[in-house]
């Protein structure tokens, strides 16, 4: 498994001819296995970092390191899913989750196998030769998830994958996600600007500040879980009940409130 | 719901407004005679022109053949132009240097209607098959290399970083992810292509032809033959018709993804 290193980062795009600095001097490490949630004001610059690690977007100045290496493009070590679930209309839910694995030439009897053991994780049995327009939201964003984890990436990069979910489904997709990550732990840099379930999910978040976007507070979350055994509540509900739960949120939205202040005044 | 209680009742529907036409037709100019037969032809007498045209032949050949050569020349020019002008325009929708490259040509060409080539294409080739080929292609090409490339640009972005994300590269890219999504637009082209081919090829053979649909309107034109001039016009709707909705079968067939 591989780490991802965030070293200087700055990202400026020209716009109209007006620099513009859309990320500034961010320095952070998601560790091994470690699951690190962005949230941040929209605009802030989440996305951008998440493409830089993704090899779809590049540094203006510093480094981006996964695994020690610096990104040079899209690599089968890291894998990613996108907030427009991004699957390919014209295939099929096993065509789509399959697709990866063509590409890396694996052969037939342990395509098969992998993506059978996806399909029954993410509750797709019986979907398999459905095309994404036929599926509900959440479904799809199983198939965009399932085809990222089929590859067996070091490193699993998500934006806002649940961002265009209903308020249940969304919940249920969390609860899927957090067991998923118990099955086969993963590097995760997950990208959110919904505070609590940053919290529900990350071992660590990572705050950032308005642009240009910095690093404002990393606050780990990891501990409190341990600590206060948030794990033994199967349901989402239930652990956003506990008091550390409701003390970390509040903290995180607070320091996002001063600087909305902060930026108004 | 396509396929339930809509699709017969649309072919009655359809029917039925094409028997009141010839009912209509009929009253007009046989019943009543509002239209002179010296203008418009009654059902009889293009029966009658119909009948000539398959047993004895006119204008050099039998409906069958005329209607035959072309289908055949459409064909040929249409399958030029979309085998040439679809990956052509798939290229210049994905690379901006191709795009850079080719685009001043097109610029060039595109506003000159594909019926101007047509005296060039006799001076080049004369007045057989393959100045119409060629008059066919050209009429073709421009359609399916614009929506090509449209259709490639009209792919969202996250799709195509999706991919290449997946690692997918190269041939399996273009097959199955460029040509699929471009595939919607390009069907849009080729309809477009088969209508120009089809005016263009009218054009060309009633400018000069030894057989065709075209060279039987211009001979009945000549020949001062009202009900023939119709039995074509009536050739050129079929054979036009039938080509369109055989590519609507192959639209439909090769994109079962797509919901309209
Ligand atoms: N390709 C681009 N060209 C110009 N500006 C961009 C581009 N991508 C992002 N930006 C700008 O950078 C800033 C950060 O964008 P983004 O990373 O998408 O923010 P977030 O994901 O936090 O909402 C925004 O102001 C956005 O307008
Ligand atoms: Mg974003």
């Amino acid at each position: 498994m591989s780490n991802i290193i965030f070293d200087r980062v700055a990202r400026h795009f020209r716009r109209n001819g007006v620099d513009l600095a859309a990320v500034d001097g961010v320095s952070f490490e998601v560790r091994k296995s470690e699951f690190v949630a962005i949230v941040g004001p929209s605009g802030c610059g989440k996305t951008t970092c998440l493409r830089m690690a993704a090899g779809l977007d590049f540094p203006t100045a510093g480094s981006v390191t996964v695994g020690g290496k610096p990104v040079t493009g899209p690599g089968p070590d890291r894998s990613v899913v996108f907030q427009q679930f991004a699957l390919f209309p014209w295939k099929t839910v096993v065509e789509n989750i399959d697709f990866g694995l063509r590409a890396a030439r694996l052969p037939l009897t342990e395509r098969r196998e992998r993506v059978g053991r996806y399909v029954d994780l993410m509750g797709l049995k019986g979907h398999e030769s459905a095309f994404p327009h036929q599926l509900s939201g959440g479904m799809q964003q199983r198939v965009a998830i399932a085809r990222s984890y089929v590859l067996d990436p070091d490193v699993l990069l998500m934006d806002e994958p649940f961002g265009s979910l209903d308020a249940q489904t969304r919940v249920v997709m969390q609860e899927e996600l957090i067991k998923l990550a118990r099955v086969s732990p993963r590097t995760v840099l997950f990208i959110t600007h919904a505070v609590e379930e940053a919290v529900y999910l990350a071992d660590r978040v990572v705050v950032m500040t308005r642009r240009p976007g910095r690093i404002g507070e990393i606050i780990d979350v990891a501990k409190v879980r341990m600590d206060e055994h948030w794990d033994r509540h199967e349901r989402v509900e239930d652990v956003m009940d506990e008091a550390s739960f409701v003390h970390l949120r509040t903290h995180i939205w607070r320091l996002l409130r001063e600087q909305q202040s902060r930026n108004e005044q | 719901m396509r396929n339930g209680w809509r699709e017969p009742s649309r072919l009655a529907v359809g029917g039925s407004t094409l028997a009141a036409v010839v009912v209509l037709w009929y009253l007009a100019t046989t019943f009543t005679q509002i239209i002179p037969p010296v203008y418009f032809p009654t059902p009889a007498e293009v029966l009658q022109a119909f009948r000539q045209i398959t047993v004895q032949g006119y204008a050099d050949g039998q409906l069958q053949q005329h209607f035959l050569h072309s289908c055949w020349l459409v064909l040929m020019g249409f399958a030029a132009a979309v085998g040439l002008g679809v990956p052509l325009g798939m290229l210049m929708g994905w690379s901006r240097r191709a795009e850079a490259l080719i685009n001043p040509v097109f610029l060039l060409l595109r506003p000159i209607p594909p019926l101007a080539w047509i005296p060039l294409a006799i001076v080049w080739l004369g007045l057989g098959d393959a100045a119409k080929v060629l008059v066919i292609w050209f009429a073709a090409f421009v359609p399916a290399v614009i929506n090509s490339y449209a259709g490639v640009r009209s792919i969202e972005p996250y799709l195509i970083e999706a991919a290449r994300s997946l690692g997918i590269r190269g041939a399996m890219l273009v097959r199955e992810v460029l040509f699929p999504g471009a595939l919607p637009l390009i069907f849009t082209g080729l309809r477009l292509s088969l209508q120009a081919c089809w005016t263009t090829l009218v054009a060309a053979e009633l400018i000069g032809a030894i057989v065709g649909l075209g060279h039987v309107l211009y001979q009945a034109g000549l020949d001062l033959f009202p009900a023939m001039i119709v039995v074509g016009m009536i050739g050129v709707a079929i054979a036009g018709g039938l080509m369109t909705t055989a590519l609507g079968r192959l639209e439909a067939w090769s994109m079962p993804w797509h919901r309209r």
